[in-house]
């Protein structure tokens, strides 16, 4: 699988709603990834939502990554999994993957994001980068500085991620962010399709 | 050649290690005692742990079995499985379908739980080589899966599919006898083995029954 180009936007589902047809309007909107993360749902429902959203990206040339599930992504040959600290071990997934399939590992320290990129990702989320109420994190937010640090120090492509919105997007890709990952901020939007597609044109725009 | 799929023990144990007053520390001995006693299967289900802490737990486990035909089987995980160097993979009945989840395993058994006939025969069509049926009795640990199914229902999924059928809730040495009678290949057991002060007079039982089957 080929990485998208520079200005990335990574829609991830949230917990609540129907994720098929919520990928259906972020792909509308011009989102290059969807990753399907669903920590409570049972695994013929995954499976399901895998093969029907990555019918949809196949649609769009959009890629579909798996979060946590390698066990579904490997079913459905998914275009990838997307793993934090607390999952399967980085380099146990990349043995497990066939090769051209893509490892992301979540990251929230420069020495995180320089021990995922050893042990085989091929792009690296670091986060968060400001206070978000999407995910229950502890610990302070990274902020762009620590965000240029962790781009600085490796060479993957590391996609942004915690608290992200129109008006801190300049800054975070100031810091060379190769793109965003994004829930609420297009989830919880009265229309994602819009939200996803402002996001994107900013993105573009700050690029330029 | 590819390796020759092991022979199901009779006896198979779920684990549950919150149940246990060590945690999941306790268990990698726990599992060492009873399959030492007799060849088990055994199946790491804990739902609460996170994927990497159930590679560490489930190598410890495997290691853990003594070399007398006892294996391991990691709940609905391929990847664990995969990872911990386990023998087979257990599914529940919501997961996703056998045949398409085990493939990338490239020949683990596939096992899967059914709480119904209907169930118990799609699962062997999905292709699982072995099933749970279940609850058969009265248990705490298995009240999610409904009302007891009873051993009568038993005896019709174990006429109605080829593979073979493990009874499930409920069961001690016991009512053993009686899934066995009405066809079950083996006994699967969460409570049977824990928090018991007498493991061995319970496993001497087991033995006894499954000897006969």
């Amino acid at each position: 699988m080929i990485f998208p180009e520079k200005g990335t936007l990574c829609c991830i589902t949230p917990e609540e709603g129907d994720p098929v047809l919520y990928s259906e309007q972020v792909l509308g909107g011009g989102a290059d990834m969807i990753q399907l993360r669903r920590k409570h749902a049972p695994g013929r429902d995954l499976c399901r939502w895998s093969e029907e959203i990555q019918r949809l990206c196949r649609r769009h040339n959009a890629l579909f990554i798996v979060n946590d599930r390698l066990d579904i992504a490997l079913a459905v040959g998914a275009d990838g999994v997307h793993l934090g600290q607390e999952d399967i071990p980085a380099t146990e997934a990349r043995a497990l993957l066939e090769s051209g399939k893509l490892l992301g590992i979540s990251t929230s320290s420069v020495e995180e994001a320089r021990r995922a990129e050893n042990d085989g990702a091929d792009y690296v989320g670091f986060g968060h980068i400001f206070p978000t109420g999407s995910k229950q994190k502890s610990g302070r937010p990274a902020g762009t500085g620590r965000l240029g640090e962790a781009v600085r120090s490796i060479r993957r492509p590391v996609l942004a991620i915690g608290g992200i919105s129109d008006g801190t997007l300049g800054e975070v890709l100031e810091a060379g962010a190769w793109g965003i990952a994004v829930i609420s901020a297009v989830s919880a939007a009265p229309d994602p399709a819009l939200a996803a597609r402002n996001l994107k044109q900013r993105i573009r725009a700050a690029l330029r | 050649m590819a390796p020759v799929k092991p022979g199901l023990p009779r006896l198979y144990m779920v684990t549950d290690s919150r149940a246990l007053s060590g945690g999941a520390n306790e268990l990698p001995g726990l599992v060492r005692r009873v399959a030492s006693a007799l060849p088990i299967a055994v199946q790491l289900r804990e739902k609460h742990l996170n994927a990497a802490a159930l590679c560490r737990l489930g190598a410890e486990v495997r290691n853990a079995l003594p070399d007398n035909g006892s294996l391991l089987c990691i709940n609905e995980r391929t990847d664990v499985a995969l990872v911990c160097g386990a023998s087979g993979v257990h599914f529940p009945e919501a997961s996703c379908p056998v045949g398409q989840a085990i493939a990338p395993t490239r020949g683990m058994i596939a096992g899967k739980s059914a709480h119904s006939p209907e169930a118990a025969l799609s699962a062997e069509s999905e292709g699982a080589d072995y099933l749970f049926f279940g609850p058969v009795f009265e248990t705490p640990s298995k009240k999610p899966f409904g009302k007891p199914r009873g051993l009568k229902e038993l005896g019709e999924v174990c006429r109605r599919v080829r593979i073979p059928v493990y009874a499930i809730g409920g069961i001690v040495p016991a009512t053993a006898q009686r899934c066995l009678e009405a066809g079950a290949y083996g006994i699967a057991a969460i409570s049977a083995f824990i928090g018991n002060d007498d493991l061995p007079t319970i496993l001497d039982n087991f033995q006894t029954v499954l000897s006969g089957a």
